[in-house]
C-alpha cells in the first residue's frame, strides 16, 4: 500500500502532521548543512530530486508502472526552461509552466504508445523512448547544444507582483525550491488519496481486475504518466536553474536508472515519503562515499544489492515494520490478556 | 543495387552478433523469467578476461605462464574461448546465489538486483583495468582482410558471424534435442511438477544461469575485436540484448534470432546512409513493431507482463 490507509485521518487531510515535520526539518537545512561538512548546494539538489522522485513514484509506486526512461521528462523540462528563457519570456512563472507543459507533452506522446502494453514490454518501450529522446538531445546541436549542453541559463527572479525575490544566491533559491516542493507534496498527497489515486492503486494490484470493473485502464495509465511527466519536467526546470545549464546526461539510461534506485531504496513502493528518504540516502552517500573513494558506485551497488536482498521494501518499509512490529507486539500482548479475562470469567 | 549489397552483408553479420549477445539473456529470461541486467557487464568481463589471457601477462603462476605463452596463438585463442567463460561463469554463479531470494516475488526485484550487480561488476572492471581501451589479440588466420569484387572485406567479421551462427545452432540443439533441454523447458513451464518429478530445481536454475553467463562471456570475446574493449561496452551490449528479446518476444528462440538479425540489418543499413543516427534505428524499429504487436514478433504469454 502506497500512502496511508484510507481509514487513517491523514488520508483526508490537506496538510498532515508528517508533512509539517518534514517541511520544518527541510527548512532548517541551510542553517546547519555547512556545519556537518556538506554544502548548501546539496540541499537544493536534494529538494529538486525529491520533487522528481515523488512524481516518478506516482507512476512506479502508486500505479505500479515500470517506467525506466523517466529521465527524458526531467531533461525535456530542463531544456524547455532554458529555451523558453532565451526565446519566449523572462518571467520565471511562464518559463516554469512551459517546462512543465513541454514535459507533459512529451509524456502524452510516449504514453499513447505504451499505455496498452504491460510488464516487460511496457518497461522496454519506456527505455526505447528514453534512448530516442536522449540521442536527439545529443545530436540536435542547434537546439540543445549537443553534448556541451545548453549553457548560460539564468536564475530568473521570482516576481509575485508586489514583491520580487532574487534567486541568485543559493539560500534564497533553496527556499524557493522548498516552496515548490511544498506545493507538489500537497498536490501529490491529495492525488494519491483521491478516488483517482485509488483506481491507480487498483490497477497496480491487478490490471485485469480493474478493467473488468469497467475502468478504462489505458486512460488511467496514460493520464498518470502524463501528470508524472509534467511534474518531472517542473523538477527539470528547477534543475536547469540550479545548474545554470541543461545537459543531455540526465536523460541517459544510467540517470533514469538512478531515479528508480532512489525511489526503491527509500521504499517508494510502501510509503509516500519513501522516495525522499531514497534521494537523501543516494545523494549523501554519493558525496560521503565519493569523498572517501573514487569507486563509490561499487559500494553503492553493494549497498543496493543488500537492500534488495534483505529489505526489498526499502528504508521506509524497514522503518514501518519496526513501528508496526512494536504495535503488533502490543496488540498481541493485549490479545493475550483479553483471552485471560475470558477464561477467568 | 550492387552497392547496397555490402551493407546488407554487414547488417547480417552484425545481426548474428546481436543474436549471439542476446542468446544468454534469452535463456535466462525464457527459462527462469528473470531479467538479468548484469548480462552486459558479464559480457564485458568475458572480453576483459579473454584479453588478459591472450595478452603478454596472463593471470597465472609464472611457470604456467611460460608454458602458456609457448603455445601458438591459435591454440591459446581456442583455449581462452573455453577458459574465460568458465571464470565468468563463477561470477554468474555468485549473482545467481544472491538472486535466489527474489524468486517467486515481483520480477522487478530480480531486475533491480542484477542492476546493482551490473554496477558493481562495471566498477570492479574500472578498478582493475582502468578506463583505457584495450585490443584483443586474434590469431593471424582470422584477422586481416581480403579483396573481393574490388571491396576490402574483414576476415574477422565473417569468422565472427560464422561462429555466432554455430553457437546459436548448438544452443538450439541443446534446448530442443537433449533431455537436459526438455527439463529446462519444463522447469520454465511448470516448476512445481518438475520438482514433484524429483528434479532439483534450484540446481537446475543455477545451471541455466551459469550457462547464460558463459554465453555472455563467449559473446564478449567474439565481439571484442570489432567493438573494442572498454568499461562501457557492458551497457552497449545489454541494451541491444534486452531490445532483441523484447522485439522477438519473450520465450521465443527463433523470435530472438530473427529480431537480432532485423536489428543488425536496421543498424547496418542506417549506418551506411545516416551513420549519426544508426543507433537510434533499433529503438524506432522496436517502437514500430511493439506498437502493433503487443508481444513482439513471436512472443508467448509470460509472467513478465503481469
Amino acid at each position: 500500500m502506497n500512502g496511508t490507509a484510507p481509514n487513517s485521518p491523514d488520508a483526508a487531510r490537506l496538510i498532515t502532521p508528517t508533512m509539517l515535520v518534514v517541511w520544518l526539518g527541510l527548512a532548517t537545512i541551510p542553517l546547519w548543512i555547512s556545519q556537518i561538512g556538506l554544502y548548501p548546494y546539496l540541499g537544493i539538489e536534494i529538494l529538486i530530486w525529491s520533487i522528481y522522485a515523488l512524481s516518478f513514484n506516482l507512476v512506479l509506486g502508486t500505479a505500479g508502472l515500470p517506467s525506466f526512461g523517466h529521465g527524458v521528462f526531467f531533461g525535456v523540462g530542463a531544456y524547455a526552461f532554458g529555451l523558453a528563457q532565451f526565446n519566449v519570456s523572462s518571467s520565471l512563472w511562464i518559463c516554469l509552466t512551459l517546462a512543465m507543459l513541454a514535459a507533459a507533452l512529451a509524456g502524452v506522446f510516449v504514453a499513447l504508445f505504451i499505455s496498452h502494453r504491460r510488464g516487460i514490454y511496457y518497461a522496454f518501450m519506456t527505455i526505447a523512448f528514453g534512448q530516442i529522446f536522449w540521442t536527439i538531445a545529443i545530436k540536435w546541436h542547434s537546439v540543445t547544444g549537443g553534448e556541451d549542453g545548453l549553457l548560460k541559463i539564468e536564475r530568473l527572479p521570482a516576481d509575485l507582483g508586489f514583491v520580487s525575490f532574487d534567486l541568485k544566491n543559493n539560500a534564497s533559491f533553496y527556499y524557493f525550491v522548498l516552496a515548490v516542493f511544498i506545493v507538489i507534496v500537497i498536490a501529490l498527497w491529495r492525488l494519491t488519496h483521491s478516488p483517482y489515486g485509488r483506481i491507480l492503486s487498483a490497477i497496480r494490484q491487478s490490471e485485469t481486475r480493474a478493467a473488468h470493473l469497467g475502468y478504462r485502464v489505458w486512460l488511467y495509465k496514460a493520464s498518470v504518466f502524463t501528470i508524472s511527466a509534467g511534474m518531472s519536467g517542473l523538477a527539470g526546470g528547477l534543475f536547469a536553474m540550479a545548474q545554470l545549464a541543461a545537459f543531455p546526461d540526465v536523460m541517459s539510461l544510467h540517470q533514469s536508472g538512478y531515479i528508480v534506485m532512489m525511489t526503491l531504496v527509500g521504499g517508494g513502493l510502501v510509503s509516500f515519503w519513501g522516495p525522499i528518504v531514497g534521494v537523501v540516502t543516494f545523494l549523501v552517500a554519493r558525496d560521503v562515499i565519493g569523498a572517501m573513494t573514487s569507486a563509490w558506485m561499487l559500494w553503492f551497488g553493494l549497498l543496493f544489492i543488500a537492500i534488495v536482498l534483505f529489505k526489498p521494501e526499502g528504508i521506509a518499509g524497514a522503518f514501518r515494520s519496526v513501528v508496526d512490529g512494536g504495535k503488533a507486539r502490543a496488540k498481541r500482548a493485549e490479545g493475550v490478556s483479553a483471552l485471560r479475562l475470558l477464561f477467568r470469567s | 543495387m550492387i552497392d547496397i549489397l555490402p551493407h546488407i552483408l554487414n547488417g547480417l553479420t552484425l545481426g548474428l552478433l546481436f543474436a549471439l549477445i542476446a542468446l544468454g539473456f534469452m535463456l535466462i529470461v525464457g527459462l527462469m523469467e528473470q531479467i538479468n541486467l548484469a548480462h552486459g557487464s558479464l559480457f564485458a568481463l568475458g572480453a576483459y578476461v579473454g584479453m588478459q589471457m591472450l595478452g603478454p601477462r596472463p593471470p597465472m603462476p609464472a611457470d604456467w605462464a611460460a608454458a602458456w605463452l609457448a603455445l601458438p596463438l591459435g591454440w591459446r585463442y581456442a583455449l581462452t574461448l573455453v577458459i574465460a567463460p568458465c571464470v565468468v561463469g563463477v561470477v554468474g554463479a555468485l549473482v545467481e546465489f544472491c538472486m535466489r531470494r527474489t524468486y517467486g516475488k515481483d520480477p522487478l526485484y530480480g531486475l533491480l538486483l542484477t542492476f546493482g550487480a551490473a554496477m558493481v561488476i562495471e566498477e570492479a572492471i574500472r578498478l582493475t583495468w582502468g578506463t583505457r581501451d584495450y585490443v584483443l589479440q586474434v590469431p593471424q588466420a582470422i584477422s586481416g582482410g581480403f579483396i573481393f569484387q574490388d571491396l576490402i572485406w574483414s576476415t574477422y567479421r565473417f569468422y565472427a558471424a560464422g561462429i555466432a551462427a554455430v553457437i546459436i545452432g548448438l544452443v538450439w540443439l541443446v534446448i530442443e534435442k537433449t533431455p537436459y533441454g526438455a527439463i529446462i523447458k519444463a522447469g520454465a513451464h511448470d516448476s512445481e511438477i518438475v520438482r514433484a518429478l524429483g528434479i532439483n530445481l534450484s540446481r537446475l536454475r543455477l545451471a541455466v544461469f551459469i550457462f547464460g553467463t558463459m554465453l555472455a562471456a563467449v559473446a564478449g570475446i567474439i565481439v571484442a575485436p570489432i567493438w573494442g574493449i572498454r568499461p562501457h561496452m557492458g551497457v552497449d551490449a545489454v541494451v541491444p540484448a534486452f531490445l532483441v528479446i523484447v522485439l522477438g518476444g519473450v520465450g521465443s528462440f527463433w523470435g530472438a534470432v530473427s529480431a537480432g538479425i532485423l536489428v543488425g540489418l536496421a543498424v547496418g543499413l542506417t549506418g551506411a546512409y545516416a551513420s549519426e543516427w544508426s543507433l537510434l534505428s533499433m529503438y524506432i524499429l522496436l517502437v514500430a513493431i511493439v506498437t502493433f504487436r503487443a508481444r513482439g514478433l513471436f512472443g508467448k504469454k509470460s509472467v513478465l507482463e503481469a
